[in-house]
């Protein structure tokens, strides 16, 4: 059986090929319904899996994490494409397996949507699993919170391979006591950097001790719920750390993990905890610390996360916000900066972002500092508008145009700084209308 | 200058869904007009306050595990509640709040929150957690003495039943119960629905109507409110209730 479902999968992936098709997701779904909901029960795999999950930064941990292996010289199979459903990562394993199911690589790293944890790795034996944060993020798809955690805590709960756990989030830290007989715990964690503050600045979960219902209690909150907390009555946040970052500057940008100073060319609180990430997944396996060096210290994206363009000679900088945090981060970032700017933030409510825009509301606009004008797009164009507004903006500089282009056209009439702000499915149509405007008018991408 | 008094209760638990906003649309339209609008906050070991020294109380909702939190507070402030809403302060739940008023609310695993019991209604969440009511909606309302469709965005796993004045009639969406005709519950002095959005983001009709209830509560001669400019408002309505009811 499992070998006529690959073959009938190899088919699937040969004839999207020949029809010059994208076989990202496709042949997944098909072997999702042949296999009685086991996408990826047919294939053998017997090299070790990292999987990454998380709210934000799954993506960039992942290459990451990847760059180390292959630097190594190790054979690795990753999910380059973000597909991160278990059939994404069905239709990926058969494009590398062989007919029998066997996948051949010396490491799997495979990026994992936070629902699809226990689906996935009830099926194929995982090693490790980093787990970076929870926070709201296309809530009406997933339900609550609370019982995505509970999903994943369900899998922890018997899971004996290793834990490689944001110290400094309670939801994510809870999951280090799911199996108690799991030697296997180990957290990453961060000191205080610049903006860190003493209150709460934005609209977060985990307010509570999962464990006991005490409120918890903060050293220091780097942004959102993430940062050095405590339950005074049971103790919960008094792990060990098994790396921390420390020393962070974010305008050079640097910090030190495990006694090795990086430099990497992200400046945000996110990057760095995502960088420890990587920095303790190398210091499990044991990485050459030149490796580690070079992939923390050589990783950037494109792909709309603080992405700097030219609108003619209007510096123009994008970043993606699937939730309040990201938008808030990019606010943060803005108001840092000296002189007026403008902004365009393009809000869609396409399934991948979550039907519900409400989070918008969790944004807290009333720190504008210099905005002189702000243009809004998208699918909820008009939502963002109206919400900006209310936060006491002054309507009258808002400026609404549902169509991308013509909204990049606005933004560019002025002079100034400009910022973007997308959110999920948003992102790469406004890359791809920027650069349609830079074609037309000149400029440049990064 | 009028000012109106808001207690918002749970601010800081049951904030789910951009519920926090209504309290931001409250004050703006207030203050555009020229109303002062003081919203105290009130948590879990909080000092009790003086319920009735209020023209409107205000919960949002959250997830089971902050409503099981603040289950038991909320019943320490039974009476005071219930002589406020008797002296005609303003009622106005989103979700939990709406659940938390009735007699109880029995979560996915068979557990009993006890509710205020100050309506008759109650609530009963399914046995799987997965099935919820979650969706864009709209809900047509008399409450200002003519139809007005309101928008908002649903989730919710409860299933409110044994409510005998609704909020309104369910032109799109799911309502109290799944597919259910009406949502909601209303008198004069309440509000409560299930609608997140947050609610009053989208129907600044409803805003007004409670601003004008609570300017006018104590007032021998009813003051009409100074229209606001809504052409953003308006617009985003209109996108909406095309796409939705048009479909």
């Amino acid at each position: 059986m499992k070998r006529l479902l690959i073959l009938i999968g190899k088919i699937i992936v040969k004839l999207l090929k020949l029809m010059k098709r994208n076989a990202g997701n496709l042949p997944g779904i098909i072997l999702w319904h042949l296999s009685g909901h086991k996408a990826v029960s047919m294939f053998t795999v017997d090299c070790p899996i990292i999987a990454v999950t998380g709210t934000n930064g799954k993506t960039s941990v992942t290459n990451c994490i990847a760059r180390l292996f292959e630097k190594s010289g190790k054979k690795i199979i990753i999910n380059r494409e973000g597909n991160n459903l278990d059939t994404g990562i069905c239709s990926l394993l058969l494009r590398y397996c062989d007919m029998s199911g066997k996948v051949d690589a010396d490491y799997l790293i495979l990026e994992t949507d936070e629902s699809h944890v226990p689906v996935v790795y009830s099926q194929l034996k995982l090693d490790t699993l980093v787990v970076l944060n929870f926070f709201r993020d296309q809530l009406d798809r997933n339900g609550e919170m609370e019982t995505l955690i509970q999903k994943i805590n369900g899998f922890c709960k018997t899971f004996e391979g290793n834990l490689i756990l944001n110290g400094d989030d309670p939801n994510t830290a809870r999951l280090g006591r799911a199996n108690p007989k799991n030697k296997n715990v180990r957290y990453f964690h961060a000191e205080p950097y610049a903006f860190a503050t003493d209150k709460i600045f934005e609209a977060s979960e985990g307010r509570f001790c999962p464990f006991c219902g005490e409120t918890l209690e903060y050293d220091y909150y780097q942004y959102s719920h993430i940062g050095k907390f405590i339950c005074k009555k049971c103790g919960f946040g008094d792990h060990k750390p098994y790396i921390t970052a420390s020393g962070i500057d974010l305008e050079k940008p640097e910090f030190t993990a495990d006694g090795h100073k990086y430099s990497p060319k992200l400046n945000s609180i996110y990057n760095v905890y995502n960088m420890t990430a990587v920095a303790g997944a190398a210091k499990l396996y044991g990485i050459d610390r030149k490796i580690t060096n070079e992939v923390i210290s050589g990783y950037t994206v494109k792909n709309g996360r603080m992405e700097n363009f030219m609108l003619g000679d209007r510096k123009t900088t994008l970043n993606l916000a699937k939730n309040p945090v990201g938008a808030n981060m990019t606010l943060r970032v803005m108001n840092e900066m000296q002189g007026e700017k403008e902004l365009l933030f393009v809000l869609n409510d396409n399934v991948a972002d979550g039907l519900d825009v409400s989070w918008i509301w969790d944004i807290n606009f009333s720190i504008f500092e210099r905005v002189t004008r702000v243009v809004t797009s998208g699918t909820r164009a008009h939502d963002i508008a109206v919400r900006i507004k209310c936060s006491g903006y002054p309507q009258e500089n808002i400026v609404v145009r549902p169509d991308l282009d013509k909204a990049v056209e606005e933004l560019a009439k002025t002079e100034g700084r400009k910022f973007v702000i997308a959110n999920y499915t948003a992102v790469q149509p406004t890359r791809s209308s920027l650069k349609r405007y830079i074609a037309k008018h000149g400029g440049k991408t990064e | 200058m009028k000012t109106i008094k808001i207690l918002h209760m749970y601010a800081d638990m049951l904030d789910l869904y951009g519920d926090s906003g209504n309290m931001e649309i409250m004050k703006y339209r207030c203050t555009m007009r020229g109303i002062g609008c003081e919203i105290d906050k009130y948590s879990v070991d909080s000092p009790m306050p003086d319920f009735s020294a209020y023209d409107l109380i205000y919960i949002g909702g959250g997830a089971d595990l902050e409503q099981q939190h603040i289950s038991a507070d909320l019943l320490k402030c039974r009476e005071g509640i219930v002589n406020a809403y008797k002296n005609g302060t303003f009622l106005f739940l989103i979700c939990g709040g709406y659940q938390l008023m009735g007699k109880y609310y029995r979560d996915a695993d068979g557990n009993d929150i006890k509710g205020l019991g100050l309506f008759d209604y109650f609530t009963v969440a399914p046995n799987s957690r997965r099935k919820r009511c979650i969706g864009n909606i709209v809900v047509q309302t008399e409450i200002t003495g003519k139809p007005v469709k309101v928008l908002g965005f649903e989730n919710h796993g409860g299933q409110t039943q044994n409510v005998k004045t609704p909020f309104g009639k369910v032109l799109y969406g799911n309502g109290n119960c799944s597919k259910s005709e009406c949502e909601g519950y209303f008198e004069k002095n309440v509000i409560a629905t299930y609608l997140h959005g947050p609610m009053l983001s989208k129907n600044p009709e409803i805003s007004d109507y409670m601003i004008e209830y609570c300017i006018n509560r104590s007032a021998d001669a009813p003051e009409k409110l100074v229209p606001l400019d809504d052409k953003l408002e308006k617009e985003c309505r209109k996108v909406m209730l095309d796409r939705l009811l048009k479909g």
